[in-house]
């Protein structure tokens, strides 16, 4: 029998974390108290549902620590499940970065070339500027992502990325002049 | 009496009515009928391909309904239509992998497999999809007639005897049970609603400067409904999906293709009075707790399968085929429980403004994107001669699942038994295309990419959720839950000149908050012990 298992561990981050949010982060990030008096009314200040909240945590947190103290085999957090979600995390913030920033580069490419003045903010209600950041980002993201299911880059892969791309243009952005996809709301 | 049939008139007149779609031959043809049609073939697809869900398609759908319809009250029915239609196809769709492949399509479709995989393996298929079918419909149609019935009254009720110091205690009292008989400990299950609540509060508040923003404008308004929800709900799930997928590959796992005997069966002579009495057991036990919050399908379908197993073991005759080995009063048990949750899920949402799973989080979510309709007991109020457009919305939804139930009846199930070829889509392709397909649809919404970070980041929480065995759905309902807590609570404190006893004012906020304390003190122990 195990007294500490991560269950047990949880609880306790659980209540020290929210202890710090009830003594440190509400009073210092709240700009009225628990109760407000102002002008001999008595009202409800901003940082009493919050506390509620954390103080709800607290109880929670000592729950969880008492429900599995003792416990054998409780569910839990492995280091492949954290690798997983690092790699994810890598694939979505390059996926990211492809779509803010092809269109940019390519217009300063352009733009050296000495072929427009015109910024990618000028285009990017023009084709092909406007899909260049979600074709590329959104390719890579579904490619490399089945790629990682299939442990193996594909030509069959790339492809569906593509037709998957298409296909969302097709969806969201030739029939509606009011929906922007990505990066054309940020830029 | 007259005032209710006026308004049942009015509620079918917005239907048909109300905005139209097209003209043909001069004649406009309403928008709202035809897009619980659309939604209902959808959902029916989406609940055959395993691995997507009814919410999913939700997600999906939401921002592509709103730009063709807009933000007008008119808009409200069609976008109600679809996501109505999704509901109720899902439902019936899921059956469709569990029998022909044993291959659940949603969750509370698993039971399903037991005795309808059996009885496709043994040369009935067609067989097995006409008695989930049926028992499917059956169910949701009594479950919808419930909530007719019962969602006017409670509202009323409600309006009539409780103020505000009652209407606060409710909200707890709802969060309290959610957490208590959600998952299977109490702890994890008021973690994820004082982590919702908390989420909630952030950037909101009354002072001029927005609370616990660390000094972050874009918290300045808090976190967006449709992030956090689409990011615990939906990215969560493909996460846990897709490392579900790698996982595989890595042990060279081979997706189980069971035998699939293509003959030519339907339903035997006897078989519908042979079922009759499980479906409406089923129906029952489904309608019950669909109607209370938090409590899900899954549970409906486990609780009506083992009662119906209970009762073809005591009356059943020799030469019955028993149940888990393709016994038809299995399936019926399972759908006909499953699908009486979803009708009846639309009660507290609509007498109360609480919702009670998945779907209807995503009607509230519609409703609070477009305007003109908010979900609570003053929806119901039977106004003369002024009329209430609440209401008329209210009874327009109602006719809309009327309409989807009388779809479900006549041509659902032709095109439930067609779908069975979506459940061959693999994995690998199918969850980083409704990934890349959920980003792009919050990001028309939201037009940031903060909103797409935001998302990730609540997607990862629901990940982190499901691998500890926190339940998400809890999380969810009390970020949605948290506002008008608050604000009740306010108005309570400020009505009853600051008194900070205003809950323990009158019996029955007393009763409602001692429901709350014993919902987690007993549910919590009776779950955690199963």
């Amino acid at each position: 029998m195990r007294r500490m298992n991560t269950d047990v561990m949880l609880g306790l981050g659980v209540v020290l974390l929210a202890l710090l949010a009830i003594f440190i982060w509400v009073p210092d990030d709240t700009a009225t108290g628990l109760i407000v008096k102002l002008r001999g009314r008595v009202s409800i200040g901003d940082a009493l549902a919050p506390t509620a909240a954390f103080v709800l945590m607290v109880v929670a947190g000592v729950l969880i620590a008492f429900e599995g103290h003792g416990k054998d085999d409780v569910p839990h957090l492995s280091l492949a499940n954290l690798r997983f979600v690092g790699l994810f995390a890598a694939l979505f913030l390059v996926s990211v970065i492809l779509m803010r920033w092809t269109g940019p580069a390519l217009v300063g490419l352009v733009h050296l070339l000495g072929s427009t003045d015109a910024s990618y903010r000028d285009l990017r209600d023009t084709v092909p500027w406007k899909y260049a950041g979600f074709v590329t980002g959104g390719t890579f993201l579904v490619t490399m992502l089945m790629s990682l299911i299939e442990r193996r880059l594909s030509w069959r892969a790339l492809l569906v990325g593509l037709a998957v791309t298409a296909l969302l243009i097709l969806i969201f952005d030739v029939p509606f002049s009011d929906l922007l996809l990505p990066p054309n709301g940020d830029v | 009496m007259t005032e209710v049939l006026h308004y049942i008139w009015l509620g079918i007149l917005a239907v048909f009515n109300g905005y139209p779609l097209f003209t043909l031959g001069g004649i406009a043809i309403p928008a709202a009928p035809i897009m619980v049609c659309g939604g209902l073939l959808t959902g029916i697809a989406v609940g055959a391909t395993p691995g997507l869900a009814g919410p999913m398609a939700m997600a999906i759908a939401l921002p592509i309904l709103i730009s063709v319809f807009g933000f007008t009250p008119d808009a409200l029915l069609p976008v109600f239509g679809f996501l109505i239609g999704i509901m109720k196809g899902a439902t019936v769709g899921g059956a469709v992998p569990a029998i022909l492949f044993n291959m659940p399509g949603t969750p509370d479709s698993v039971m399903t497999t037991l005795d309808g995989h059996p009885m496709a393996k043994a040369g009935q298929p067609r067989r097995a999809l006409r008695i989930a079918q049926l028992s499917s419909v059956t169910g949701d149609t009594f479950s919808d007639l419930v909530l007719f019935v019962c969602a006017p009254f409670l509202a009323v009720a409600v309006e009539a005897y409780l103020d505000l110091p009652e209407k606060t205690a409710l909200l707890i009292l709802s969060i309290s049970f959610i957490a208590a008989v959600m998952g299977n400990s109490r702890g994890k299950g008021l973690l994820a609603v004082a982590l919702g609540l908390a989420t909630a509060f952030v950037g909101t508040g009354q002072a001029l400067t927005p609370r616990l923003t660390f000094g972050n404008n874009d918290l300045s308004s808090g976190f967006s409904l449709v992030s956090v929800i689409l990011g615990v709900l939906i990215i969560g799930e493909i996460l846990i999906g897709i490392e579900g997928l790698w996982q595989a590959s890595r042990l060279g796992k081979k997706k189980e293709d069971a035998p699939h005997d293509p003959a030519q069966d339907d339903l035997q002579p006897g078989d519908i009075g042979r079922i009759a009495p499980y479906v409406a057991r089923s129906a029952f036990i489904g309608t019950i707790i669909g109607a209370l919050p938090g409590i899900g399908s899954t549970l409906a379908a486990t609780l009506g399968y083992s009662l119906g197993a209970r009762r073809h073991f005591k009356r059943g005759k020799p030469g019955d085929t028993p149940f888990g080995e393709g016994a038809p009063e299995g399936i019926a048990a399972t759908e006909a429980a499953n699908s009486a949750v979803s009708g009846a899920n639309l009660i507290p949402v609509l007498s109360l403004g609480i919702p009670g799973n998945a779907a209807a989080v995503f009607l509230i979510l519609a409703a609070d994107s477009i305007g003109g309709f908010n979900p609570g007991p003053q929806v119901f109020h039977f106004t003369s001669p002024q009329v209430n457009p609440e209401l008329v919305t209210a009874f327009g939804i109602f006719t809309l699942m009327s309409i989807g139930n009388i779809l479900n009846w006549t041509f659902g199930g032709r095109f439930m038994r067609a779908m069975g070829v979506l459940a061959r889509i693999p994995g690998p392709i199918l969850l980083p295309m409704v990934l890349l397909v959920t980003l792009t649809a919050i990001y028309v919404q939201q037009t940031s990419f903060f909103a797409l970070w935001v998302t990730m980041g609540f997607g990862v929480l629901g990940y982190v959720f499901r691998r500890s065995n926190i339940p998400v759905l809890p999380f969810v309902i009390a970020f949605i839950l948290a506002r008008p807590l608050e604000q009740n609570a306010r108005e309570a404190f400020s009505a009853t000149g600051g008194d900070p006893w205003f809950l323990f004012h009158s019996a029955t906020s007393i009763a409602l908050i001692l429901a709350a304390i014993a919902s987690v003190i007993f549910l919590g122990r009776k779950q955690a012990e199963s």
